[in-house]
């Protein structure tokens, strides 16, 4: 047995343990990761505040809607908006036959050189006719204003009510049991009070039916026009009078029908948001919120401008990619991507001052009638504003797209070359479907970004709240919308929080945030797929 | 660029005079250096003292050398001696990079010049067909790699692509595995099966020589001897150019093989001369594996 070998001792300067700088029991590397880690969840805390709170503050508003349909229902604005409608599509006829007559003049005028006393002489049976139409209705209009008074009189009052109860809740919240007592409640008794509304039944169906013969009988006897196409646009008339005539049984029957007592069912107050036609805030009649006219102007936008700044984009990335000689691209690369350094309040200025008013001035030039829509009269519109979003677009689009096409390997356009693909053929049929999910995805973001984007739409898109008129055509781009995120920037500042109004204001953020979203994934998934494919 | 349907006729016409005077007017043997021991052979590509820059540096310099009809011919040496490079001249791949320029020398197949202005490059691409050191099919279909250099120039007939399609797969050695799969992506390929569709998307569009730039080097050996077995095969049928790095493989595969050291031909002669009995010390030195 040998003796066990010594434990070994290191030679001097042999030295292997850390020498560790500690600060609050923490090493320099500890801190360095700590600050780096800090902001990465920073960033993640952040975020989930945002969702958190948008979520939260938007949630409240399904409820609130549903309490302000009910209150639409029970103080009787329902009932009177049936009316309402009769009297508004019977406006409607009238103004169509006002535009009919308009152009009579004018073809009387320009055809015929009549002096306008000699045109005004002709088309006098045409006048009577139409004042006769007009009058029809006017029994019918007083009983709707008049129903209105009485509606809007017990809305009030259960709008009063309902702020009592409030006042009276928040003193007992403070322990003022005294002075809670002395806040007076009457509840509101809607059969009472709607008494004097349905009461004039009687009297709205006999002048419903004066009104109906009236029509009938003027509807028949059209007056003579001097020209077919006027023919022709009378015979249209008489078709849609007719057709209105035809709603007159139903429009008594929902009267008949309506009940005050019906429960509004919860999806409607999810539905009237989603589908709703109208967004109508602060009236003195009833509040609508309605993202559809926002929605639909926020499409149209986006895809005005991603029609534009989709050939302008992936057309500038394909020429830099694949013909720009090296001192071109240098040139043309900053240049577009500096685009996006402007801030997008001077582009809205650019777009109020100078765009708008050029695209007008070009719309009215003679040679470009044929394009639909013009000549347009409204400055700031679909299209002023999807210009200028392209403008925003482009750097985005440009730059992904030009980096899709960089990823295609050498190798398949040197095997195109070799075959005998001259460059047109190599870009086309190789390059840009190799890179199509790219460009794709690239367009996807651009469009993201479009649909985000505020302060150039708030400006210039005209912020008319109304779904456009998707019956012109192509030339629906001339009309001015609002936009979701345009209207949040608009309204918010003037909502009361916790109102329906500064709720409704968030769920079209939620809208915005859930659509942005998507677009972002979408986008992030073709990306994916597209980066397997090449291998 | 000019459309393949629009090639001048009179590059046609000149090629077709020149291999009906060359078939005539075979060259003595004996009184080039170059010229093969063997029965005579036409001379296919003739390159005259080539002079090639990329900008400033010359990558080739003063090279002459004549490559035969209906062989095979190796290019050896060692990484940066200029012969990719070389082969990348015959169809005018170089013209791709930014800078490069021919300043002297010239090249001629068929005795046409292909570096006279007046030539349309993508007729003389049609005919001198090309396959990559790392196989690069289409991200399209096997059937769509193979017909892609046919629709270019114009046949879209499709029994005439079907039948074109199996013809260059057979040829390729690559029917019997494809066969019941051609409408399957390209990439969907083992690395050996790639590079023989590409060699099959080359032979498709009927080239008279197929310049082959280390075709072998990212692939292993069984796949390596398929696509060698495969180059016997089509010696029948093509002219081929060769570069590769292995010089077992050049012996096994070519009839001619040329050695270039820092841009210069240093040897060329029949393969077999060249392994056995180099001329030159410094050929001898690179077979033997002494440099390189």
């Amino acid at each position: 047995m040998t003796p066990p070998e010594p434990a070994p001792t290191p030679p001097p300067g042999f030295v292997l343990h850390k020498k560790r700088l500690r600060f609050l029991g923490l090493t320099v590397e500890d801190c360095i990761k700590a600050f780096f880690g800090g902001n990465a969840i920073m960033s993640i805390v952040v975020l989930a505040l945002i969702t958190y709170f948008l979520f939260r503050e938007g949630a409240g508003f399904f409820g609130q809607n549903r309490q302000n349909l009910e209150v639409y229902r029970q103080a009787g604005l329902e009932y009177v908006d049936y009316l309402r409608q009769q009297t508004d599509d019977h406006t409607a006829l009238t103004r169509y036959l006002s535009d009919v007559r308009l152009r009579a003049l004018n073809h009387y005028a320009e055809e015929r050189k009549l002096s306008f006393e000699d045109a005004s002489t002709a088309l006098a049976p045409f006048d009577e006719f139409a004042g006769k139409f007009g009058d029809a209705v006017e029994p019918l209009r007083g009983l709707v204003s008049e129903l209105s008074d009485v509606a809007t009189a017990i809305k009030t009052k259960f709008i009063v009510n309902e702020d009592k109860k409030e006042e009276r809740r928040q003193l007992l919240a403070e322990n003022k049991a005294a002075e809670a007592a002395q806040v007076a409640i009457t509840p509101v008794d809607f059969a009472t009070e709607l008494k004097p509304l349905l009461g004039t039944l009687p009297a709205y169906k006999d002048a419903n039916r004066e009104f109906a013969a009236q029509l009938t009988t003027l509807v028949s006897r059209v007056p003579a026009l001097p020209t077919p196409d006027l023919q022709q646009r009378m015979a249209r008339w008489q078709q849609l009078a007719r057709d209105y005539l035809a709603t007159f049984p139903t429009v008594e029957r929902n009267l008949e029908q309506w009940d005050y007592r019906q429960p509004v069912p919860a999806w409607k107050s999810f539905s009237s948001f989603v589908f709703g036609r109208q967004w109508l805030t602060a009236s003195f009649w009833q509040d609508w919120y309605g993202i559809l006219p926002l929605f639909v102007g926020s499409l149209l936008v986006s895809l005005v401008a991603l029609t534009l700044a989709v050939p302008l984009g992936v057309g500038a990335a394909i020429y830099v990619n694949q013909i720009a000689s090296t001192r071109e691209q240098k040139i043309i690369k900053p240049c577009i991507e500096f685009i996006s350094a402007f801030p997008s309040v001077v582009l809205g200025f650019f777009g109020i001052a100078v765009l708008g008013q050029a695209l007008r001035l070009l719309s009215q030039q003679e040679w470009l009638a044929w394009i639909p829509g013009f000549p347009y009269s409204e400055r700031l519109n679909i299209l002023t504003a999807g210009c200028l979003l392209a403008l925003i677009a482009v750097p985005t689009i440009f730059t992904l797209a030009e980096d899709a096409l960089n990823n295609v390997p050498t190798a398949l356009k040197e095997a195109s070359f070799a075959l005998g693909a001259s460059r047109l053929q190599t870009t086309l049929k190789i390059i840009v479907p190799a890179s199509l999910s790219g460009i794709i995805s690239a367009v996807l973001l651009g469009l993201g970004r479009v649909i985000g984007e505020t302060m150039v739409v708030l400006l210039c898109a005209g912020n008319r709240i109304a779904i456009p008129d998707f019956g012109r055509g192509l030339a629906v781009i001339t009309e001015p919308v609002h936009t979701m995120t345009g209207i949040i920037a608009q309204e918010m500042g003037e909502v009361v929080r916790g109102s329906i109004h500064y709720r409704a204001l968030f769920v079209v953020g939620l809208v915005l945030f859930i659509l942005s979203l998507l677009i972002n994934y979408l986008a992030q998934g073709i990306v994916r797929r597209y980066r397997i494919s090449i291998g | 660029m000019e459309s393949p349907s629009t090639a001048s006729p009179t590059d046609r016409d000149k090629a077709a005079n020149s291999s009906v005077r060359m078939g005539t007017a075979s060259l003595p043997a004996g009184t080039d250096p170059s010229a093969p021991r063997s029965p005579a052979s036409r001379t296919l590509i003739d390159i005259e003292h080539l002079d090639f820059f990329y900008g400033q540096t010359q990558a080739l310099n003063d090279i002459s050398l004549k490559i035969q009809d209906h062989k095979v011919t190796a290019f050896i040496g060692p990484s940066g001696c200029g012969k990719s490079t070389l082969l990348r001249c015959f169809n005018r791949m170089n013209d791709l990079i930014d800078g490069t320029r021919v300043p002297r020398g010239t090249i001629k197949i068929h005795g046409v010049d292909i570096y006279q202005p007046d030539v349309d490059v993508i007729e003389l691409r049609k005919r001198v067909g090309m396959v990559f050191q790392k196989s690069n099919p289409f991200p399209k279909s096997i059937y769509e790699n193979i017909t892609y250099g046919l629709r270019l120039h114009g046949k879209t007939e499709k029994s005439k692509l079907d039948e074109i399609v199996e013809k260059s797969l057979r040829g390729a050695a690559l029917w019997d595995e494809v066969k019941d799969r051609l409408h399957a992506n390209g990439l969907g390929l083992s690395g050996g099966q790639q590079q023989r569709l590409c060699i099959a998307r080359a032979i498709a569009v009927e080239p008279e020589v197929i310049l082959m730039d280390e075709p072998c080097s990212a692939l292993d050996p069984v796949a390596t001897a398929k696509i060698e077995e495969l180059i016997q095969e089509l010696r029948s049928r093509f002219s081929i150019v060769i570069v590769t790095h292995n010089m077992q493989q050049a012996a096994r595969v070519s009839d001619r093989t040329a050695f270039f050291y820092l841009g210069r031909l240093i040897e060329y002669a029949d393969t077999r001369d060249i392994f056995t009995n180099p001329a030159n010390p410094q050929t001898e030195a690179y077979v033997s594996g002494r440099f390189g």
